[in-house]
């Protein structure tokens, strides 16, 4: 596909058809959204249960009080997101992938890293947390081939967007807990780059990605479900049809 | 803010690595083993897992195209509801995953392959409804637990009702029919009997408005109820619930 049928396409996807949850909208809108006062006034963030996710991250009181900027908080919801699609795609590829040896040692290891992320960010964000959007893989946590170059591209992605966003960062406490989520996913990427055979540190400077990329990347892939598929199953399956059935 | 917004913002060549890697081929990604055995999906009472049919689609006698037809899956059933599948097991051959399906179709117990790309995500439930139509019982088991119990009509002798392994496909209430109580579950099972019934002779479990015949061998291959023990049980069994029949 050449980039400008690659733009083309892109260019006919809206956020509508891939934000089920608007758990992407909600990102962006964080940043436009609640002035510092009435957010503060209303969220409460970083006091009460919401100081374990904090402390994970290694977020003291003082520094979880310095990060309440908008625009802070629309990145860790934007982080958010991406750990909450990371999570769920290897927690999946867990149940669903036949796997063994190092790849299901790898799979294992890092659904367990993704999900203390999304726990410490939640925990982080309390109120102001996006919402978890639902996800569909497509195959890819069942298939090996597939779940190798998702996974691979997903670590990628992911050490891009948290490089991407870290310079926007007023907090020094959120960008020390940021960096320590991003050296986590660059490990994680040269690990499966590893697995895969390619190589583990391919260039001596990275280069990262902007938010909207990632977004316009995470909407192709179409792993979050569109509007279209947000009726229940309940409801897709209860009809008012008077019954056929032998009786 | 659409995407045609953000797209104008995108750095095309690391879009594009992205994205290639992402929904192209697996380029310089080791292939998977060889073809591994099945995968089993679901296993009745502990869990078992369903989908929609998101297209229309053959069911193969082999997970291969060039397979005989075994059957075509709607996305819609008779009664107008999302079609479901129950896979049993998952198979990889050369890149494509292929599901061994339940189908709607007779001789009952009839299964196919389907491609893994024709249906939506899985569903799960744990649970698993038995009937047994010598001892007209109906018995649903949750986690090892049964938690529902309740004393049906089944089919007459000459019309029996099927024994085997099926699924709950769909849901109606509303109608205006009183010879199937308030509400009737659909499954995929048949009649083997009266194969020219309106709608196919699927065999539902359903209400009725003759609750005195219940227990007994009373209906045409359906699974009688009494209205309260339909309802009762419509709050605890969700669709795609394995149905054995013994």
């Amino acid at each position: 596909m050449s980039i400008h049928q690659e733009n083309t396409h892109v260019s006919h996807l809206t956020l509508d058809a891939v934000d089920s949850d608007g758990a992407i909208r909600e990102s962006l809108d964080a940043v436009q959204g609640d002035t510092r006062a009435r957010f503060l006034a209303k969220a409460g963030l970083f006091g009460g249960g919401a100081f374990g996710g904090a402390a994970l991250l290694g977020l003291t009181a003082e520094g979880a009080s310095a990060a309440t900027a908008k625009s802070d908080v629309a990145i860790l919801n934007f982080a958010l997101t991406l750990e909450y699609l990371e999570a769920a795609f290897y927690t999946e590829a867990e149940q669903m992938l036949d796997s063994s040896g190092e790849l299901a040692l790898f799979n294992k290891v890092v659904a367990a890293h993704e999900r203390a992320h999304v726990s410490a960010l939640k925990g982080v964000l309390g109120r102001k947390a996006v919402k978890k959007p639902k996800f569909n893989f497509h195959g890819t946590t069942e298939s090996e081939a597939k779940f190798r170059a998702t996974a691979q591209v997903l670590e990628d992605t992911g050490v891009k967007a948290y490089k991407g966003q870290a310079p926007l960062i007023k907090s020094n406490a959120i960008l020390e807990a940021a960096l320590a989520i991003h050296a986590v996913e660059a490990r994680h990427a040269s690990w499966i780059r590893d697995l895969n055979g390619a190589p583990p540190a391919p260039t001596a400077f990275d280069k990262p990605l902007s938010k909207s990329a990632v977004l316009a990347a995470v909407a192709k892939t179409k792993f979050i479900v569109s509007p279209a598929k947000k009726k229940t199953a309940r409801r897709r399956t209860t009809g008012a049809t008077s019954p056929n059935f032998t009786g | 803010m659409t995407v045609a917004r953000v797209g104008t913002l995108v750095r095309p060549g690391a879009l594009a690595a992205v994205l290639g890697a992402l929904l192209g081929p697996a380029a310089g990604v080791p292939a998977a083993h060889a073809a591994a055995g099945p995968f089993q999906l679901s296993e009745p009472g502990k869990l078992s897992r369903w989908a929609f049919v998101e297209r229309t689609t053959v069911a193969r006698a082999e997970p291969r195209r060039s397979a005989r037809a075994v059957a075509r899956l709607a996305t819609l059933t008779p009664e107008r509801t999302q079609n479901l599948v129950v896979p049993l097991e998952r198979v990889e051959r050369r890149g494509r995953l292929w599901l061994r399906v339940r189908l709607p179709v007779l001789p009952n117990g009839t299964t196919g392959w389907v491609p893994r790309e024709h249906v939506g995500t899985y569903h799960e439930v744990r649970t698993h409804l038995i009937v047994d139509t010598s001892k007209r019982t109906a018995r649903l088991v949750r986690a090892g637990r049964t938690v529902f119990r309740a004393r049906v009509g089944v089919g007459r002798r000459r019309w029996p009702t099927p024994h085997g392994e099926f699924f709950i496909r769909n849901r109606l209430r509303g109608f205006q029919d009183a010879t199937y109580g308030p509400l009737a579950f659909g499954t995929n099972a048949r009649s083997a009997v009266l194969t020219d019934w309106p709608g196919g002779g699927f065999i539902g479990l359903h209400g009725t408005n003759q609750p005195r015949l219940i227990p007994g061998r009373v209906s045409h291959g359906c699974i009688r109820m009494r209205n309260t023990d339909i309802l009762r049980l419509d709050r605890k069994m969700p669709i795609g619930t394995p149905l054995t029949v013994r």
